[in-house]
């Protein structure tokens, strides 16, 4: 018998699951690319060679962000709540299986298929709901909660690294299933909301709840190839940033520090965009666009950026151009999932997000190798980090044809769009309509 | 001759493989038995005719070094050359005089041992060069040899010989009973003649075979590296494991510690810690449902109060225009 309330909270609980959708991030993504510090020890075990192993968290992101769409299908059904919980049993269990492992396919079974159904189905309706419980602050919300990475890399590497060394591979994948059961006490802190314009009845089936109708919505699509060409180039430097600072002739710990320059303005700029983006000074299409745009610069300055010596050199160029693209990188996050409840309503928000990740992991799944095959091709990244640049650039290109993304020079023009939190589609009731001239409005009467 | 004199520079010939039992024999042969390791100058390193009967069979490379000395530095000038098969070696020392080069004595030894030679000492200014050419075939002539310039100080130069060291991982190995296991021992740019594993029991050192039970396993992929697989780990297997890498002119160790854990040694912290997660969510989900039952009595009591309200308010019929609405609480706080 909840009642329904006349607006979003923008705050009280909503920090609570800000900080439940932060720990969701941490045990997640932050454990993923924690994860290759045990895979040296693992391939040492199973005498096969590194690149074999490295496969295992390809294969996790890869499911992860792939399998998103079911993560939400089945919230917008039962709601994030007992989705969430599920997922983090089920990547618990990966684990756990995966630190019993007789072979290397043991562990693609139970960490990348097993971990990263668990992880897709707790990552998208939990940042999904995050955003359902801010308006004027979901920006910043959103932005809080992806730090949740940058911290848990910082925690959980040198724990995970305490682990190795203390129970070896098998006790540290053991006892991270005990760590990662830690998103089921995340998922029941994501209580349930209501807002005006949920559907009142849940989708009729499996297709109905995945969301694929929302393509149908011009917005939508435009921002689906858009960010399906961003994500080709984003996620190069996550796997190729550090090869590349030791190609240019930079020193092991030099190298260390441009990817720990990188990862700091990351998350800096996670949080500044974050805020700035609430203010409603810029419309949020336009905001992404740019800082997509200027995410591709910044790659291809760092492919640019010439060689140094390897005594003389500390990098002092190629430092700038991470730095550049840790910057813009972080401001791109947010953003994405931010701009949605503008393009589909904040009804549809959960399953645009699942769509949004699987979106983002058809560009993660051919990237690295591209940029890979490039390196080898012509002998150092600079191709493979222009080919993301321009990859990134374009995918910013096509984020100019959102609504509210371009100027538009009529004052009297009537809403394209009317206020985000009631939907683009759905019938507005008055009572529901909150302020009209709200800050994430994308109406832009300026020249 | 069948070495090139490139100074400076080893020549890249080939060592047949030779049985390193083979090889001593082989030098035996060639000199009086009672001159090994004993007291006074090897005497191969004085015959040249040897020398060559040497070179010629075993293809031996040629290894140059060169120290400076100063005669200002009271530092003793040192040098380590890493030497891995059986080379003739020339050993220049070159010493820069303020006064009269002929004054000047010098001497050869090894560690303590005076060697005698008849190796040209040529000056040319101020400067004093001193050449000791000797081969090195076993063991007993790896070491230290200093080159000493009596001035008015002592001068000294020293070259130490070493065999090529082995350097693993000193972090232990974790695994768990039942499980098997991989111990690697690698040799940078270097191929031993063979490798022997031992493991240490206490203080004594066991070596092990490819024991036909299949327990013990040692092959290696590479000359340069060596693998022992150890399957079906219990308790007992914990410890020390050392390889050995022998080489024609020595053999150098390294060891790596094996830890053999039971599976219960996780077990108590993954309990500890699932207990801990799914307490939290039992503690979440039960505030929830508290705080909504509080929620919900006040709003009984109300809801009460009206039906208590339209039923005296029932009477007046036109007044009855309060609209009845339950107090609307967003459920977020």
């Amino acid at each position: 018998m909840t009642p329904k309330p006349a607006r979003t909270p923008d705050g009280g609980w909503g920090w609570v699951v800000a900080a439940a959708a932060f720990v969701v991030n941490g045990l997640s993504y932050g454990l993923l690319r924690s994860l290759g510090l045990a895979l040296p020890d693992i391939a040492e075990h199973f005498d096969r060679a590194s690149q074999d192993t490295a496969w295992v968290s390809s294969l996790a992101l890869a499911v992860q962000q792939a399998a998103s769409p079911v993560g939400s299908a089945l919230s917008t059904r039962w709601g994030a709540r007992p989705v969430v919980m599920t997922g983090g049993l089920l990547t618990s269990l990966g684990f756990v299986f995966s630190a019993f492992a007789g072979s290397l396919l043991h562990l693609y079974l139970g960490l990348g298929v097993l971990a990263g159904s668990g992880w897709a189905l707790a990552f998208a309706p939990a940042l999904g709901t995050l955003s359902r419980y801010f308006s004027r602050r979901r920006v910043l919300a959103v932005g809080l909660a992806l730090t949740g990475n940058g911290a848990s890399s910082l925690l959980l590497a040198p724990a995970l690294q305490l682990l190795l060394d203390t129970f070896g591979w098998r006790g540290a994948l053991l006892l991270l299933g005990a760590i990662t059961l830690h998103l089921a006490p995340c998922g029941a802190l994501l209580r349930p909301l209501e807002l005006p314009g949920d559907p009142s009845v849940p989708p009729s089936g499996p297709l109905a709840a995945l969301g694929l109708g929302l393509f149908t919505r011009r917005a939508f699509s435009v921002f689906a190839l858009g960010t399906a060409l961003v994500g080709g180039g984003y996620f190069v430097p996550y796997v190729h940033l550090a090869p590349h600072a030791l190609d240019l002739g930079l020193g092991g710990y030099r190298a260390a520090l441009v990817v720990a320059a990188a990862a700091v303005a990351d998350a800096g700029a996670r949080l500044v965009c974050g805020w700035l983006a609430d203010q409603g000074w810029v419309p949020l299409p336009r905001l992404l666009a740019v800082s997509g745009a200027l995410t591709g610069l910044a790659l291809l300055a760092v492919g640019l950026v010439p060689g140094v010596g390897r005594e003389e050199g500390w990098g002092g160029s190629l430092l700038a151009a991470a730095g550049a693209y840790g910057l813009s990188a972080g401001s791109y996050a947010p953003l994405v999932f931010g701009v949605l409840p503008g393009l589909v309503g904040i009804a549809g928000v959960v399953q645009a997000t699942g769509l949004v990740m699987m979106l983002m992991s058809l560009g993660g799944l051919l990237g690295p190798p591209l940029s890979g095959f490039l390196r080898d091709e012509t002998g150092d990244f600079t191709a493979s980090f222009v080919a993301c640049g321009s990859l990134v650039l374009s995918g910013s290109l096509v984020y100019l044809g959102l609504p509210g993304a371009l100027p538009s020079c009529s004052p009297a023009s009537p809403p394209a769009t009317p206020p985000p939190e009631s939907g683009e589609l759905l019938p507005v009731p008055q009572v529901a309509l909150l302020s009209p001239g709200g800050p994430h409005s994308t109406l832009d009467t300026t020249c | 001759m069948f070495v090139h004199d490139v100074p400076k520079a080893k020549t890249t010939a080939a060592v047949p493989v030779l049985p390193h039992v083979g090889l001593v024999r082989w030098h035996r042969s060639l000199i009086d038995t009672k001159a090994l390791g004993e007291t006074g100058a090897s005497p191969v390193s004085n015959l040249p005719a040897r020398e060559e009967m040497l070179a010629g069979f075993a293809n031996l490379s040629l290894e140059s070094h060169n120290i400076s000395l100063t005669g200002q530095s009271s530092v003793a000038v040192e040098k380590n050359i890493t030497l891995e098969r059986p080379s003739i070696v020339e050993l220049t020392c070159l010493f820069t005089t303020s006064g009269d080069p002929s004054s000047v004595r010098v001497t050869w030894r090894k560690g303590d041992e005076l060697l005698e030679g008849d190796d040209p000492v040529s000056t040319a200014g101020g400067a004093l060069w001193a050449r000791y050419r000797f081969t090195i075939i076993n063991s007993q002539q790896m070491g230290s040899y200093s080159c000493f310039f009596q001035d008015e100080t002592e001068q000294r130069g020293t070259f130490n010989f070493k065999v090529p060291e082995l350097h693993g991982k000193n972090k232990p190995l974790v695994t768990y009973v039942g499980d098997s296991t991989v111990l690697i021992c690698k040799c940078q740019g270097c191929f031993p003649l063979n490798w022997t594993w031992y493991s240490s029991n206490g203080s004594a050192q066991v070596p092990l075979a490819g024991q036909t039970s299949g327990k013990y396993v040692i092959n290696g992929t590479h000359a340069n590296e060596t693998r022992l697989k150890i399957t079906q780990l219990s308790e007992e297997d914990q410890g020390a494991y050392r390889c050995r890498a022998l080489f024609h002119l020595g053999a150098s160790e390294d060891r790596v510690e094996l830890v053999v854990l039971s599976y219960l040694v996780p077990l108590k912290p993954f309990l500890a810690i699932a207990a801990e997660a799914l307490l939290l969510v039992a503690v979440i989900l039960l505030c929830e449902m508290y705080t909504q039952k509080k929620k919900e009595r006040p709003d009984d009591g109300k809801e009460f109060e009206q039906i208590e309200q339209l039923k005296s308010d029932d009477s007046n019929g036109i007044e009855n225009n309060v609209p009845r609405y339950r107090k609307t609480e967003s459920v977020g706080q």
